[in-house]
């Protein structure tokens, strides 16, 4: 087409002028973006009416602008030679009488020439001046107003103008004809689709022959993103301002590019860290020097007041006072910073106010962005954290109290998981119970269940986790294994921690029991024994009343009766009977003298005895009825097996044992004696069986050791050696059993420490 | 009227002289038999049960006894009980004076009473005049 697209326009651009007649002065048409460089431009002169076309370089770096451009502007020369104003401009009469010679070599050319019109990247336009009328209008400015060229050229500019800068307008143009002077301006437009458009205006003024003020020709730029941006611009601007001043934090503005451009001198720049902190350290000079090259652009109303100072004049006079160790300490920390070009610093300090009064204040320093290499914008704010800082101090004391209480609590304190039992709380004590630290208990997630007791360890678990699902809490016993290998009994007592009804986590305290412990134990042994005595009292009182009483009812009785005898035959006769009876108020009173001298294994004898020694001894004693009753003997004890027992009490125990078996064998069958030794679950037993007649277990099971029980008309039977060997065997710490069935035979167990 | 029969059941020999004595002196001309413990009474009491024989007027019950004492035996004629017509009185005689004996003497309606020995003139005189 136009051959104007030909041109680079990122590297060139276009401008016509002309020379006005009136004033001799070059107009440029074109709003002007740069300052002309005069090697990168080419113009050329339209020879009919002082028109001027320049084709103008965007840069001066382009090499082969000396050559490019003359051609490129020969070629558009060209195609626009003389073409340009008979169509844009309402032009003075001499112009067009020239022109009206050339008309017919012009006309060719007009096509080409609205095309540039139409294509310049700023909108054109021709208005009439006495009626605002838009004559002409090229692409862009419809673009810009949103108008047909047709719909625009039935518009004035009035019609298109926003109201509020019609009135600027009006004044402007009134001035301006005064003048006799074009003028530019930025105004608004109403688009077609009513919005709003900001443009630059550049009017010219063309006079007619008679010097009349005729039509105004009107460059328009659309500048509403760029107005945006101002205004964006001047709001944020006006933001910050209000911020800062209305800041509830205290806000300092400094300007510290002095201070950078000292460090800079020192050469102390991007130094590595150390050096520099070092070479602060050593020259305290320049800390102060920069210190003093600080400059305080403002402080907001908040800053001041923290600082119990008057205006900002009086804090940069004070500056100086506000400087001590801390300060200067926190001073170095920041030009390090500077030196590391760390534009973002932050931490707690103290700050004077005017009274000398530290303050806790949070220091953090941000320098406003774009300014972060000059440094000459650098927002600081000093929050007052006093509160938080004697808050911080109250919460810690109270940690630290909470902590030492806990700690001084007899017994371990702790907290674990709820589903895990990994416990993240152990407290100190755990050492002085356990030997373990704290610190071993926490890094091992199975601490506690691996060191509970072996027996234990299974039930405390499914206790504990039943207990917990029920969400009970809990309370309960069991042993644990120290470090040094002792074991300890411990009372847990657990509580479930809820949050919002929901089972957490478990907390509570374990106790070293293990004395308590001991002392239940003792207690429960000497309950025992003084069962076992009771029952020995019971069973002795029960002598005195039974058996004793009924000697002595039968003496008492005799005695009245030899009081009311007719003869002496019959006194002789009743003498008699008193002296049996006499004879068994002895033999009673004997067995009970055996009984209270069975005492408790406290004071006894204990030798190590061996067993088939004292049973063959046992068996001599009744060698004649083993061999009249042909008892057979079987004797599974192993030979030279060594018991610790007392030896009256074994060879009592055995005697009264093998003199039942011979006493109670069954007549009708060989009998059989037998001697074992069981070892079960620790346990030793010696069982002595045999296939005599038996006994009703049901029916005198609970009597078959009680004193004076016979169960037989067996004249031999007194009712007092199964009595004695329980009480003996008990005193030894064993126990004795009886299986039995009539009949069939009976079998002792007798359980030996 | 036929002649008061007192059976004593006790395993004492001596005793069991000395009551046969008592009676003997105290010329109420009662009809004696001894025996030795609960199981030989019992079995003397079931056989004349069984062949309609005379059941004794009286017993004098002893409580410790060997193969069957007197609270056996006591279960034994409770048992019996539907079958006797005979007005039986049972007394215990006993040289214990444990509360538990006495306490569980009461709690059969067939006991009259818990005597304890000596046994002396007096109480074979009441024990007869009660019946």
């Amino acid at each position: 087409m136009s051959g104007i697209k030909t041109i680079d326009t990122t590297k060139y651009y276009l401008q016509f002028s002309k020379i006005d007649p009136n004033s001799n002065k070059e107009k440029f048409f074109l709003p002007i973006r740069k300052a002309i460089y005069k090697n990168h431009q080419i113009s050329t002169v339209i020879p009919d009416g002082n028109w001027k076309l320049y084709l103008i370089e965007k840069t001066k770096a382009n090499t082969y602008s000396d050559l490019y451009l003359p051609s490129a502007l020969g070629f558009l020369l060209s195609l626009l030679f003389g073409a340009i104003i008979t169509i844009v401009l309402d032009r003075p009469k001499r112009l067009q009488q020239l022109l009206a010679i050339q008309e017919k070599k012009l006309l060719n050319s007009e096509m080409k020439f609205k095309t540039i019109f139409d294509q310049a990247p700023v909108g054109i336009a021709l208005v009439k001046n006495d009626t605002g009328d838009l004559v002409e209008v090229n692409k862009k400015f419809c673009e810009i107003t949103g108008y047909t060229v047709e719909e625009i050229k039935s518009k004035s500019y009035q019609s298109i103008t926003h109201p509020r800068d019609l009135a600027n307008e009006s004044a402007i143009t009134e001035f301006v004809n005064e003048e006799k002077d074009g003028y530019t301006l930025k105004k608004r437009y109403t688009t077609k689709d009513g919005k709003k458009v900001w443009a630059n205006l550049i009017v010219s003024s063309l006079y007619d022959a008679n010097e009349n003020l005729n039509t105004n020709i009107t460059i328009i730029e659309d500048i509403t993103l760029q107005k945006k941006i101002q205004d964006e611009l001047r709001e944020s601007e006006k933001q910050f301002k209000s911020l800062f001043k209305n800041s509830p934090i205290p806000l300092w503005e400094v300007d510290l590019s002095k201070v950078k451009k000292h460090l800079n001198e020192l050469q102390l720049i991007n130094k590595d860290s150390s050096f520099v902190s070092d070479y602060l350290n050593e020259h305290p000079e320049t800390v102060n020097k920069c210190f003093s090259l600080i400059k305080i652009v403002a402080v907001n109303y908040k800053c001041l007041q923290m600082l119990k100072v008057k205006s900002k004049e009086l804090l940069e006079n004070n500056l100086k006072q506000m400087f001590d160790e801390v300060t200067v300490k926190d001073f170095k920390n920041q030009l390090l910073g500077i030196t590391q070009n760390n534009n973002h610093l932050s931490y707690d300090s103290v700050i004077k106010n005017s009274d000398g009064e530290f303050i806790d204040i949070f220091f953090r320093w941000n320098p406003i962005k774009g300014h972060e290499k000059f440094m000459d914008r650098i927002i600081i704010s000093t929050e007052d954290i006093t509160f938080r800082k004697k808050d911080e101090k109250i919460i810690l004391a109270s940690q630290q109290k909470l902590e030492s209480l806990i700690n001084a609590i007899d017994g371990i304190v702790w907290e674990c998981n709820i589903d895990t039992f990994s416990f993240n709380f152990v407290s100190k004590k755990v050492e002085e119970i356990l030997g373990y630290t704290s610190e071993e208990w926490l890094s091992d997630p199975n601490f506690w269940l691996d060191h509970i007791h072996p027996e234990d360890r299974a039930w405390a678990s499914d206790y504990c986790i039943a207990k917990t699902r029920e969400n009970s809490n809990h309370d309960f016993e069991y042993r644990m294994i120290c470090k040094n290998g002792a074991v300890i009994w411990m009372r847990d007592m657990v509580n479930i921690v809820s949050r919002n009804g929901k089972p957490v986590s478990l907390h509570g305290i374990m106790i070293d029991i293990t004395k308590s412990k001991n002392i239940e134990n003792d207690l429960n042994n000497s309950f025992n024994l003084v069962t076992k005595q009771n029952e020995r009292l019971l069973n002795f009182s029960y002598i005195i009343s039974h058996n004793l009483r009924s000697h002595t009812s039968n003496i008492a009785s005799i005695v009245s009766l030899i009081e009311s005898a007719e003869n002496e035959n019959e006194k002789n006769e009743l003498m008699l009977l008193l002296v049996s009876v006499s004879k068994l108020l002895n033999e009673t009173m004997a067995h009970l003298n055996e009984v209270i001298n069975i005492r408790t294994n406290v004071s006894l004898v204990i030798e190590p005895l061996n067993l088939n020694e004292y049973i063959a001894n046992a068996m001599k004693i009744f060698s004649k009825e083993i061999l009249s009753k042909e008892i057979s003997v079987i004797n599974l004890i192993p030979q030279n097996l060594i018991i610790n027992y007392n030896p009256a009490y074994l060879d009592s125990i055995l005697y009264n044992l093998i003199s039942n078996v011979i006493r109670f064998s069954h007549p009708e069958r060989e009998s059989i004696i037998r001697f074992e030794w069981i070892v079960k679950k620790n346990k030793n037993i010696l069982q002595i069986s045999d296939n005599g007649i038996g006994l009703d277990l049901k029916k005198y099971g609970s009597k078959i050791f009680g004193l004076y029980k016979t169960f037989t008309n067996n004249k031999l039977s007194r009712g007092v050696g199964l009595f004695m060997t329980k009480n003996q065997i008990e005193a030894m710490g064993g126990t004795i059993t009886i299986e039995s069935e009539a009949g069939q035979g009976t079998t002792f167990k007798i359980e030996i420490l | 009227m036929s002649q008061i029969t007192v059976w004593v059941v006790d395993d004492d020999p001596i005793y069991q002289i000395i009551v046969n004595k008592l009676i003997s002196k105290s010329e109420l001309f009662l009809n004696v038999s001894s025996f030795k413990n609960g199981k030989d009474a019992i079995d003397e009491f079931k056989k004349r049960l069984d062949e309609n024989e005379s059941l004794p007027s009286i017993i004098l019950l002893d409580i410790n006894m060997p193969i069957m004492d007197g609270w056996e035996f006591m279960d034994e004629i409770v048992m019996l009980k539907s079958q006797i017509k005979e007005r039986i009185q049972i007394y215990i005689v006993s040289s214990s004076i444990a509360i538990e004996d006495k306490t569980k003497a009461s709690q059969y309606p067939e006991i009259i009473s818990y005597l304890v020995k000596p046994l002396n003139n007096d109480d074979l005189k009441s024990i007869i005049a009660n019946y």
